[in-house]
């Protein structure tokens, strides 16, 4: 009986401290299948192309659809969602690696927190918190939900910041999610209130500044977002802030 | 115990540091190293390019520009202010950058990966030749402040080694390449090209513009040695009058000595 199979090699590690081991399994194939899906049926049977048993491949995933983010993950050498990297567009043997530039936990699985730490870190948010009830906001002019849409489909995957040759360890880049979320939450007509401290942050050592403009990161971005435009808008507004606050200070 | 590790947390922290929010100079280092890079740097170049470009005019004329140059109030301080000191700052910082960057287009090959990693190439040969070329035509051999009129004797004499001359033909180009892209890439960096479109169109504007500069470099370097002035004097005797013109001054005392009609019409 010739069936269909697929071909992976998956990049193994225990722990953070563990060495690196290839794994190689083989599937049948189904159509529509994806690289989750395959992980999936590989953590159901988790048996290697020679018959080995081993542990299921530790990986993240949960919408399945592109909109959360977790599952992105080297697919043949390129940063990408394994939940929308469809087997039959892929070359095979599918080499899966976690990404390059986080902290390992385990297999697939990076610590991609310092995301969360630079947003963190620019006040990537809405201030509404009070003692009272503030009322509704102020109204958003159709144009500017047009330009700000885009940038609000940001799903936190980290390729932006995998693929970019200047987020490292030696600069500690804060990479170009951040930097579109300033200018979402710039523009928006309550969330500016912090814009004066969302660019001195981003003045800060490995800020803005660190961009090399190499423009991988639109490259990369599975959700399309206008991230060269975003570097671009706010580099000059970081400039003009930087400048008042020399002049006024 | 409340001191215990679990045995699988990691011993050591690794991974990228966050953002230190509002901290730091580097800020003000970079924007410096960017600003340089067209001003004072680029507007050097232009000047540089459009001077060298007299030398399609032959010898007397060459000389009268470097003298016109060598002439221009506290010109000592105006060259070490605004050429050695801004070049040396943004070679050794741009290298700085560049050590610090992790090139990755083998695995994305995709053209603005390429383009900076050809920046940092090409910036890295643009500094080696502009230090030979400082050390040997400003520093060394005859002292052109003092002695115009024999600049174009001094770069023909270079440019006769064959090796030289392949050594100033690709740092025209390379030097032509990166200050185009750096324009680009100051304009997109510095807010000026925020939008896809005006970036397209304002690449186009850059490489129209690199390559008229090239152009313009590597038909100087062709006045030199195309043959139109063959052994153009080392000492051609000087008036010694500054009060007039320095082209009338060169003029008669180069179609004495040079061969040729190269100087006639001045």
């Amino acid at each position: 009986m010739a069936t269909k199979t697929v071909q992976f090699e998956i990049k193994r590690q225990a722990n953070p401290d563990a060495p690196a081991v290839w794994e190689r399994f083989e599937l049948e194939w189904r159509p529509g299948m994806n690289v989750t899906t395959a992980l999936m049926e590989i953590a159901a049977n988790p048996v290697t192309a020679d018959g080995r048993q081993t542990t299921p491949v530790t990986y993240e995933s949960n919408c399945l659809e592109e909109v959360c983010g977790s599952c992105a993950m080297r697919i043949n050498g390129k940063a990408r969602m394994a939940c929308s990297s469809l087997i039959d567009d892929l070359e095979q043997p599918i080499r899966l690696e976690p990404l390059s530039k986080f902290p390992l936990v385990r297999d697939l699985q990076v610590d991609r927190s310092v995301l969360f730490e630079n947003l963190k870190a620019v006040k990537a948010w809405v201030p509404i918190d009070g003692t009272y009830d503030l009322g509704s906001g102020p109204r958003m002019l159709p144009q500017d939900q047009e330009e700000s849409y885009p940038l609000s489909r940001c799903i936190s995957c980290t390729c932006c910041m995998e693929v970019c040759p200047q987020f490292n360890e030696a600069t500690g880049f804060v990479g170009a999610a951040t930097i579109a979320q300033v200018k979402l939450f710039n523009n928006h007509p309550t969330g500016k209130v912090l814009k004066a401290e969302r660019l001195q942050a981003l003045s800060g050592d490995g800020g803005i500044q660190e961009c090399g403009y190499a423009q991988n990161c639109v490259e990369a971005c599975p959700k399309q977002l206008p991230l060269t435009n975003a570097i671009s808008d706010v580099g000059r507004d970081v400039i003009v802030q930087k400048v008042r606050d020399l002049l006024r200070k | 115990m409340a001191t215990a590790q679990s045995p699988i947390a990691p011993t050591v922290r690794r991974g990228v540091e966050p953002l230190r929010a509002g901290q730091g100079n580097s800020y003000l280092w970079h924007k410096l190293h960017s600003l340089l890079g067209i001003i004072p740097i680029g507007a050097f170049l232009l000047e540089h390019l459009i001077s060298n470009y007299e030398a399609l005019k032959g010898p007397a004329a060459y000389g009268a520009q470097v003298r016109f140059l060598n002439n221009l109030p506290l010109v000592r301080v105006l060259e070490w202010v605004f050429i050695f000191l801004p070049l040396l700052y943004h070679g050794i910082y741009g290298i700085y950058i560049w050590l610090r960057g992790k090139a990755n287009v083998v695995y994305y090959p995709w053209a603005g990966n390429w383009m900076y990693t050809a920046q940092r190439y090409t910036g890295l040969l643009a500094f080696a030749y502009i230090i030979q070329h400082v050390i040997r035509q400003r520093f060394m051999g005859v002292d052109l402040p003092n002695h115009p009129a024999a600049a174009f004797w001094k770069v023909q004499h270079e440019l006769s080694n064959p090796w030289m001359l392949a050594v100033y033909v690709v740092a025209m180009i390379v030097v032509c390449w990166h200050f185009a892209y750096g324009i680009w890439l100051f304009a997109a960096k510095w807010g000026i090209t925020p939008g896809e479109r005006s970036r397209k169109r304002f690449g186009y504007v850059c490489v129209a513009f690199g390559v008229l500069l090239a152009a313009m470099g590597l038909a100087s370097i062709w006045a030199f040695v195309g043959g139109k002035y063959p052994n153009a004097p080392e000492n051609p005797p000087l008036t010694v009058s500054r009060m007039a013109a320095p082209a009338a001054i060169d003029g008669p005392s180069f179609a004495v000595v040079v061969r040729g009609a190269g100087t006639a019409s001045i």
